[in-house]
């Protein structure tokens, strides 16, 4: 399932650009390969991302994944609701299951993402 | 075989409640007959297999001369001169070459003496190689409380019925299942108390796994297979065994299935040295697995209550509410005795941030996590009926 409207990268980050706000989570692909997720550790408010910086860490019962910053910005806001309920990734990746607000810094970045159509047919080479 | 079907705690929860069927056509399965089998056998493996009879198994040990496991594995004794080894599918290629070398007397078996020979040549044949009419084998696991119930809806026969419900733990039979040659052994990964191996000709391997399907077994993956193990203190060659430790059977818990009043079995002498130093060993350790409980992995590093280090994580499964870990720690450390895990780092981020890696032991560190040692093996009686 891929969502319209949000944009992607190449390790299945999506980010949905609201004015100068970036939302970041991890797409449905990455969910359903990661399986039942236990565990988001969410990086600290405040602190600024460059295009690909660790963002967060999604450990499932069978791996620990890095998570990358599809934008460059400042962290605004963490979605807390994930350190009791983690599972809300699995569910609704693209709404509830969102792990971080940012503040952009710089929307060039923009160009390195991929539109919903331009990710499926990435996701039909892999 | 797929890490999950469903998803890996429910097909956990299936095998301790109901019974789940695991696709275990990847293990090696190896026949070795001959007048020779069973000398031949007895100075490769560890354990002894002069007590077993036909229709018993029993797990050993496969060494190299000088004492390293190359695999673990169970051998099932199904004539006089016919034994039947199953090995782990990732030491198969290995097995199979330090056979051959074994028949052809190109591999030294006593460091103590290089000239010494293996007497026996047995024949060793490759049971999944899939050939018409022969006996050929592959191994499907069925496993859990409903185990039994789900044979005996294919298996109709009373008597039959009654000599698998008598069958003890180790044991196994040749009959006909669902139309095809099976043996059906009382062994398994899982821990559960009925558990069952069901081995079958390649070809009729896919009507007996549909056959248990229809019937409402539930197929299971290597993810709840792993956890399954991991619950119940089973070791996993690369990780309780051998592996970055190179942990012997003593360490991990299995000294009995290493017969050092033979005579002579290859890395005997390494044994009977090991068995006596040895000062680390496989222990289990039940930790919280509440929500937001970072779960633990493989690494992570153990400390005791004062907060040294004193080992590591070789494997982690969170069962429930609770996480169990395999870990490799000092001898010395008793049941029931209150443990930490530090979490190595997982990625370079957590390195800047001044989380360690490669922990060396003795190192002291603060916890972020507590848990109990807890007895070496699980059991699970609830709803098992034999």
């Amino acid at each position: 399932m891929i969502a319209e409207g949000l944009l992607y990268t190449q390790d299945h980050e999506w980010v949905k650009i609201e004015g100068d706000t970036a939302t970041a989570g991890i797409t449905d692909y990455a969910q359903e390969i990661l399986g039942e997720i236990i565990f988001v550790e969410m990086p600290a408010v405040g602190k600024e991302l460059k295009f690909h910086d660790e963002m967060a860490v999604v450990e499932s019962s069978k791996s620990a994944s890095d998570v990358y910053c599809p934008a460059v910005g400042r962290i605004v806001e963490v979605n807390s609701k994930l350190e009791s309920k983690p599972e809300l990734v699995n569910e609704d990746c693209y709404g509830a299951g969102w792990i971080a607000k940012l503040k952009i810094a710089d929307s060039s970045f923009v160009d390195r993402l991929m539109d919903a159509k331009q990710y499926a047919d990435f996701l039909k080479g892999l | 075989m797929p890490l999950w079907y469903s998803s890996i705690s429910a097909e956990h929860a299936t095998v301790r409640q109901t019974a789940g069927i695991f696709d275990c056509t990847h293990m090696g399965v190896w026949e070795i007959s001959s007048t020779e089998a069973a000398e031949f056998l007895n100075l490769v493996i560890t354990n002894d297999i002069t007590g077993l009879f036909v229709g018993s198994a029993q797990y050993s040990y496969i060494l190299d001369t000088a004492g390293n496991v190359l695999d673990d594995i169970i051998i099932y004794k199904r004539a006089e001169n016919k034994f039947m080894i199953v090995v782990n599918a990732a030491n198969n290629l290995k097995i199979k070459a330090y056979l051959e070398g074994l028949r052809n007397n190109q591999v030294v078996i006593d460091m103590g003496n290089p000239e010494r020979k293996l007497k026996y040549s047995p024949a060793v044949r490759d049971m999944k190689i899939c050939c018409d009419d022969a006996d050929c084998r592959v191994d499907i696991a069925l496993q859990g409380p409903a185990a039994k119930d789900l044979i005996f809806a294919i298996i109709k026969d009373k008597k039959i019925q009654e000599v698998i419900e008598n069958l003890k733990p180790f044991h196994f039979i040749e009959t006909i299942m669902a139309g095809a040659e099976c043996i059906i052994s009382r062994t398994g990964y899982t821990g559960a108390k009925t558990g069952f191996e069901l081995f079958v000709h390649p070809a009729k391997a896919p009507q007996i796994w549909n056959k248990l399907l229809q019937g409402g077994a539930v197929p299971c993956g290597l993810g709840s297979r792993d956890s399954l193990r991991i619950e119940a203190g089973l070791p996993l060659y690369g990780h309780e065994l051998a592996g970055p430790f190179n942990i012997s059977p003593f360490e991990a818990g299995y000294g009995w299935a290493v017969k050092l009043e033979k005579e002579f079995f290859i890395g005997k002498s390494a044994m009977q040295q090991n068995s006596k130093t040895y000062n680390m060993k496989v222990t289990r350790i039940e930790l919280p697995a509440t929500k937001g409980v970072r779960p633990v992995r493989q690494n992570d590093t153990v400390l005791d209550k004062t907060g040294m280090c004193i080992g590591s994580v070789l494997s982690c499964a969170k069962v429930d509410e609770k996480q169990i870990a395999l870990a490799y720690i000092s001898k010395n450390t008793m049941e029931n005795a209150p443990v930490g895990i530090y979490y190595a780092a997982r990625n370079q981020n957590q390195v800047r941030q001044g989380r360690k890696q490669n922990i060396q032991k003795e190192q002291n560190l603060q916890a972020d996590i507590t848990g109990m040692v807890v007895s070496r093996f699980a059991k699970f009686d609830v709803g098992e009926k034999i």
